[in-house]
């Protein structure tokens, strides 16, 4: 059974629809990471499955019963803010026993299931203090900590790690991600940073514009994009785009723009004689090349990323980058040439932007 | 480094030696002026020293007036923040953005009146055979008359009323706006946590707003002592000695009924002494 079905959801402020006839549905124990740029619906999404806004169109269930009509508190869910949103006046003991008392669960109980939860996520020996005497990345545990002392049906998280610095950050995603095989709850996490979506899910919804562009695992997603937009989003750094025509020759193609004409086989792809379309290449997929290489041009820019270098250098008119080998990185303004293999293109209709891989 | 703290000093004494020189010159002389014997009937005075404060506590008018007094706090202190904060979160809880903007400016509007003129609207308000308070009592009893400014039982809170109107439909909008600037997620999360709507405000947001709603409540406090004025138009501290507060008192005392100013100067410093030591423990157990 699913944890949670969307069916036909909408949601329009005003005149302004933010969500537009989105179906989904997640399994039970699954890790969803609702991924966009921001303004693209997804923390819009999480609220409504939480019942803080409502549900202008379709239907939302959670658990198998239909949740549009009910309250926050009876939708079995409980949920991790962006900014921890702790009662600041009550001790963290009171911020993490507030859901119980309000359901007049017995003291003795609460005390018990409080400390049980506290040792879980290392907090025993703050349970005395008030929120504004702890960091960020404890008040966000103080935050987790709530919202799994409810043991609800499934876990929302409203991007939880984004107002922590780089390095707690990355160890409190370590943390969600534990927590996460240890309690097995229904999760939906949101989040714009790509890093924490690969790491996280078992399943990305990829958003924009209140429509979703993509579902699926982070490997699919990261390497079978379904449009120009999936893949110029995920991936860092950006995919290279480049606009070509298609051409036939004998039983392979050949696909010329930006200064050069590459011969491919094509077995992978829908094309057809004169159609344009868009080559997408991710930097990393660029080999340093000798004498044949397919893009070349001049290096206008280099950006040193430790064990790494990012070559960016125009050819045929077109800025392109390439990740290479900090030790293969070769000087400012000097003539570099690079190749890649057929398997690492990804081509799309230059229109309508989907791929034009075959399924 | 004096040279360099000379010029705040200049610019800053001026006015405060005006400030102290009216603060403390009328205090001053209140206070000897308690410790004589002067009557507005005759310029010959004699030093009694404490003897005006000794008449005072064998006075049963004086010993009813500062009960009144207390009463007057506590009634118009107390109902001006029920009113204030259940106006005020009402307002939050069922008005949209626009409707609240219209009782906001509705609710403004009785503070910015004179407190004269808001005493004599109600006044009248209050008349037993045309004023609009009391038409629905003459209607449901046919005609029966109620005149709560001439009852004992009612006047003090009649009077009060009028206080409330003014100070606790313009402390709702304070709250109001108050409950506006809180964060909003941990309203969220106390909806997520199970809370009813009455218990989020009980629990989450006004605990929050604690500090403001203390502040408020300390400037009502100060505010009260000031009625003077309602209470001189509405009822002149009657009926009998119902609403005859201190200051009511010290009025009639020094200037209507015997003219003996050094008595009443004596009630006025008892009054100071009095509003000062419990405004500052007051203030000091709100620190802590």
């Amino acid at each position: 059974m699913s944890a949670i079905v969307c069916s036909h959801v909408d949601k329009a402020y005003g005149a302004t629809t933010v969500i537009r006839d989105l179906n989904l549905s997640i399994e039970e124990h699954e890790f969803v990471v609702f991924l966009g740029p921001s303004g693209c619906g997804k923390s819009t999404l999480l609220r409504m499955l939480a019942g803080l806004e409502d549900i202008s169109g379709g239907e939302v269930s959670i658990g198998g019963k239909v949740v549009n009509d009910l309250d926050p508190g009876d939708r079995g869910i409980a949920m991790v803010f962006q900014n921890y949103a702790l009662y600041p006046h009550m001790t963290i003991f009171d911020n993490i026993a507030f859901g119980l008392r309000r359901q007049k669960v017995p003291a003795a109980e609460i005390r018990k299931r409080v400390d049980a939860v506290s040792r879980t996520l290392g907090l025993d020996p703050y349970l005395g203090r008030k929120p504004a005497e702890l960091s960020g990345g404890q008040q966000q545990r103080v935050a987790i900590a709530r919202a799994m002392i409810k043991t609800p049906k499934v876990f929302l998280f409203d991007e939880p790690l984004s107002n922590l610095d780089a390095k707690l950050r990355n160890h409190m995603r370590v943390e969600i991600a534990r927590l996460h095989q240890s309690l097995k709850t229904t999760t939906v996490y949101v989040t714009h940073d790509q890093l924490e979506a690969m790491t996280l899910a078992d399943r990305i919804v990829l958003l924009k514009e209140g429509v979703i562009e993509q579902i699926g695992p982070p490997a699919e997603i990261y390497l079978r994009p379904a449009n120009m937009f999936v893949a110029g989003f995920i991936g860092t750094p950006n995919m290279n785009f480049v606009e070509v025509t298609v051409g036939r020759t004998g039983n392979g193609w050949t696909l010329t723009g930006a200064g050069t004409v590459l011969s491919i086989e094509g077995r992978g792809f829908h094309l057809r004689h004169g159609d344009r379309a868009v080559l997408g290449i991710r930097p990393p997929d660029l080999k340093t090349a000798g004498a044949a290489g397919i893009l070349q041009g001049t290096a206008d820019l280099i950006e040193f990323h430790g064990n790494d270098a990012l070559v960016t250098f125009g050819s045929g008119g077109k800025e392109i980058s390439a990740l290479v080998p900090a030790r293969e990185c070769p000087a400012l303004n000097a003539p570099v040439r690079y190749t890649f293999e057929e398997e690492a293109i990804h081509l799309f209709d230059a229109t309508s932007g989907a791929s034009l891989r075959k399924q | 480094m004096a040279r360099r703290t000379s010029l705040p000093v200049t610019f800053v004494v001026p006015t405060i030696a005006i400030l102290l020189v009216l603060s403390m010159v009328p205090t001053l002389y209140a206070i000897v002026i308690a410790l004589q014997n002067r009557e507005l009937s005759t310029p010959d005075y004699s030093w009694v020293w404490l003897s005006n404060f000794v008449d005072l506590f064998l006075d049963r008018r004086f010993l009813n007036a500062v009960w009144v007094s207390v009463k007057w706090e506590i009634v118009t202190v107390v109902a001006t923040m029920v009113v204030a904060i259940g106006l005020g979160v009402l307002m939050f809880e069922v008005a949209s953005p626009r409707l609240r903007n219209v009782y906001c400016l509705l609710f403004i509007i009785p503070v910015l009146l004179p407190r004269v003129s808001a005493a004599f609207v109600w006044k009248f308000a209050y008349h037993p055979l045309y004023g609009i308070a009391t038409y629905p009592y003459r209607l449901v009893t046919g005609g029966l008359i109620f005149d709560p400014l001439s009852k004992p039982a009612t006047a003090l809170f009649a009077v009060a009323s009028v206080d409330v109107w003014q100070w606790g439909l313009f402390f709702a909008v304070i709250v109001l706006k108050l409950l506006e600037t809180l964060p909003p997620q941990p309203i969220e999360a106390a909806r997520l946590d199970h809370a009813r709507r009455w218990q989020i405000h009980a629990y989450v947001t006004l605990p929050m707003l604690k500090a403001p709603l203390i502040s408020l409540m300390f400037v009502k406090m100060i505010e009260s002592l000031r009625s003077f004025d309602l209470i001189y138009v509405m009822t002149r501290g009657g009926p009998g000695v119902a609403t005859e507060t201190l200051d009511m008192y010290a009025f009639s005392q020094g200037f209507i009924e015997s003219g003996k100013v050094s008595y009443a100067s004596a009630m006025a410093v008892l009054m100071m002494i009095a509003t000062v030591i419990t405004f500052t423990m007051l203030w000091k157990r709100v620190q802590a």
